[in-house]
């Protein structure tokens, strides 16, 4: 079993670095590899070749990264917390909260487009917020089923208010269409400065969540009796979730199928739903495959550049098959 | 009385000399120019400079004037507008953009590319913006010249209209149809060439506003221009949609076979050629010549 696994954590992490070296050699544009490894190490000569990898390629290399972990992390916390196979950002009103937030910024307020991931990032928590408290409130607070309707009905409420906007102006709707497919843009560093506080709090969260995770994963009552308390558990995995999905929606745009399906695909792939296994390769999954994807989006067409929504979707769906036929 | 003329003169030269210093350096007009719009591409065109690349949207209609012809083209698609790489790649002095690109313009700045967003909405505007223009390439006198120009074909082709018929332009978005209001650019054009412009007395920042169906026939205008929100290749399905829509049909416009399709982008987004795009919309689709 053990084998297994790191066989899983091995491939897995050969995905990554191969995938980080693509997305820092190709681009529209030819720089030549010694050239690449010059500009990282600071001996590239000042030029476009240089600003290229340091100042478009770097960044949106990290940005791959850091957003395929915080949403493979969330789907395997979210599907650990409420066990729930089906469970990813979606169900906990993450994605049509911070979908909200960014269209509100990008159609009503063109004008303040910095605040873009602001605006994820806020109504993201707070489309969140709002599903906790309702799920929490009244009798079987807190229960599983409680939580799932909540997040249906919350995201539901969001959902409507970004076709609202959409409705209200529709001549500047091309410019929202790329944040719904999402997709990563050659931006820099601002959107991280911005971010990267909340990515820390929630893999932090989720790392202390793993021991009480695989203890939920008994049932409530065996999880009660060894001294855990499932609702505060959930509540937690729930906050770590929305933290990281909603940091990854301010970056990446909407990109939920990557929070549903890498936590199954490394389940699967690994032979056991030990947290303590599924939530790391499950970060290190998730940012092979966005890395890759993005790469993928970026130079499939070049100069122009695609969401990478779909190729995420290309790449993940046939392993996905392939190994849930083995499974069965 | 010589040591004081000698210190007076010494003073005069240091205050001359401080003066000189602290005056700005005049830049040199920029060399290595990218144009993002047709109309900042074709403004540079008239003013003499030719830019090293412009800008074109993907599946787009732009018109760009002949000595552009050679000028290497820069697809440009949402989020970002052209591609950052190969942008940096040219190493460009100045790229003169617009606020559709907002979010490229942020990257272009982080760049160190000097980016100015130039987009005019109404034709006062684009007199500002021209002037503008010919300043950032130190071309002030060519600026007021090609002002003067073009204001003067202007007041040519807004003169003696034999009627003002009661128009909706619509613009085509899908199957969906907005009305262009009196802010926005092919409203301002419209009017211009004596067209009243109906518009439901909707209102809206963006010059747009959503109507249904029920409104164009209440409205009912004398003249209907639709105007396609489309690639190039699906102009002719949405061309034959909008002249049989049923609904329009109602309308006087539609019993009198007065509903045109503009297949250009000349009425959605500025051109510096404007004399020109007044005299096709009062011959081709007012008849008030």
């Amino acid at each position: 079993m053990w084998g297994r696994r790191a066989l899983v954590v091995v491939a897995a992490l050969a995905a990554l670095v191969a995938g980080v070296a693509a997305s820092l050699a190709l681009g529209a544009i030819d720089v030549p590899v010694r050239d690449v490894v010059d500009a990282l190490l600071g001996r590239g000569e000042e030029g476009p070749a240089t600003q290229i990898v340091l100042k478009l390629r770097l960044p949106r290399t990290v940005d791959a990264i850091l957003v395929g972990a915080a949403l493979g992390v969330a789907g395997a916390l979210l599907q650990g917390a409420l066990a729930n196979p089906l469970a990813s950002p979606d169900v906990i009103g993450v994605t049509a909260g911070s979908g909200f937030g960014a269209i509100l910024i990008l159609l009503a307020f063109p004008g303040s487009v910095a605040l873009l991931p602001l605006g994820a990032l806020v109504f993201g928590l707070l489309a969140a917020s709002l599903v906790f408290l309702v799920a929490w409130i009244g009798p079987d607070g807190g229960g599983v089923g409680r939580l799932i309707l909540a997040g249906i009905a919350v995201g539901a409420l969001f959902a409507a208010g970004t076709t609202g906007l959409m409705t209200a102006f529709p001549d500047r709707v091309q410019s929202a269409v790329f944040f719904l497919a999402g997709g990563l843009v050659s931006d820099g560093w601002d959107e991280m400065k911005v971010v990267w506080p909340y990515f820390a709090v929630g893999f932090a969260l989720a790392l202390c969540l793993i021991r009480p995770l695989d203890r939920l994963a008994l049932g409530d009552d065996v999880a009660a009796s060894l001294g855990t308390r499932p609702r505060l558990i959930r509540l937690g995995a729930g906050a770590a979730a929305a933290l990281l999905a909603a940091a990854s929606a301010a970056i990446a745009g909407l990109l939920g199928f990557l929070g549903l399906v890498v936590p199954h695909v490394i389940r699967m792939a690994g032979g056991t739903a030990s947290h303590g296994f599924v939530v790391p390769a499950s970060a290190l999954g998730g940012a092979a495959l966005l890395v890759a994807g993005d790469t993928l989006a970026r130079t499939a067409k070049p100069p122009l550049e695609l969401p990478v929504g779909p190729f995420m979707v290309v790449l993940g769906v046939p392993m996905f098959l392939w190994l849930l036929r083995k499974a069965v | 009385v010589l040591p004081r003329l000698t210190r007076r003169s010494a003073s005069l030269a240091a205050l001359l000399l401080a003066a000189a210093l602290a005056a700005p350096a005049t830049a040199a007009a920029p060399k290595r120019i990218v144009a993002l719009s047709p109309f900042s591409a074709n403004t540079l065109a008239a003013l003499g400079v030719k830019p090293i690349a412009i800008g074109e949207s993907l599946g787009g209609r732009d018109t760009f004037a002949r000595s552009l012809r050679s000028t290497r083209v820069l697809p440009l698609a949402h989020p970002t507008g052209p591609n950052m790489e190969q942008l940096a790649s040219l190493e460009p002095d100045l790229v003169l953009t617009s606020q559709t690109w907002r979010r490229g313009n942020r990257t272009m700045r982080n760049l160190d590319i000097r980016a100015v967003e130039t987009e005019p909405l109404t034709v006062p505007e684009m007199y500002e913006e021209i002037e503008h223009i010919a300043a950032l390439v130190r071309r002030r006198a060519e600026g007021r010249r090609l002002v003067a120009r073009i204001t003067s074909r202007v007041r040519a082709a807004m003169r003696d209209y034999q009627s003002r018929p009661r128009v909706m332009v619509v613009l085509g978005v899908g199957r969906t149809p907005y009305v262009f209001l009196g802010n926005s650019w092919g409203g301002d054009i419209l009017q211009r060439a004596g067209a009243r412009l109906v518009d439901a007395d909707a209102e809206s920042p963006s010059g747009f506003a959503r109507i249904s169906d029920e409104t164009v026939v209440a409205e009912d205008p004398d003249v209907i221009i639709g105007v396609p929100h489309a690639r190039a290749d699906d102009l002719d399905e949405i061309r034959d949609y909008m002249r049989s829509n049923e609904t329009w049909q109602l309308t006087s416009a539609g019993q009198n076979d007065r509903i045109f399709v503009s297949s250009d982008d000349s009425l959605l987004q500025a051109d510096i050629d404007i004399a020109s795009t007044i005299e096709h919309v009062r011959t081709r689709y007012l008849n008030n010549r």
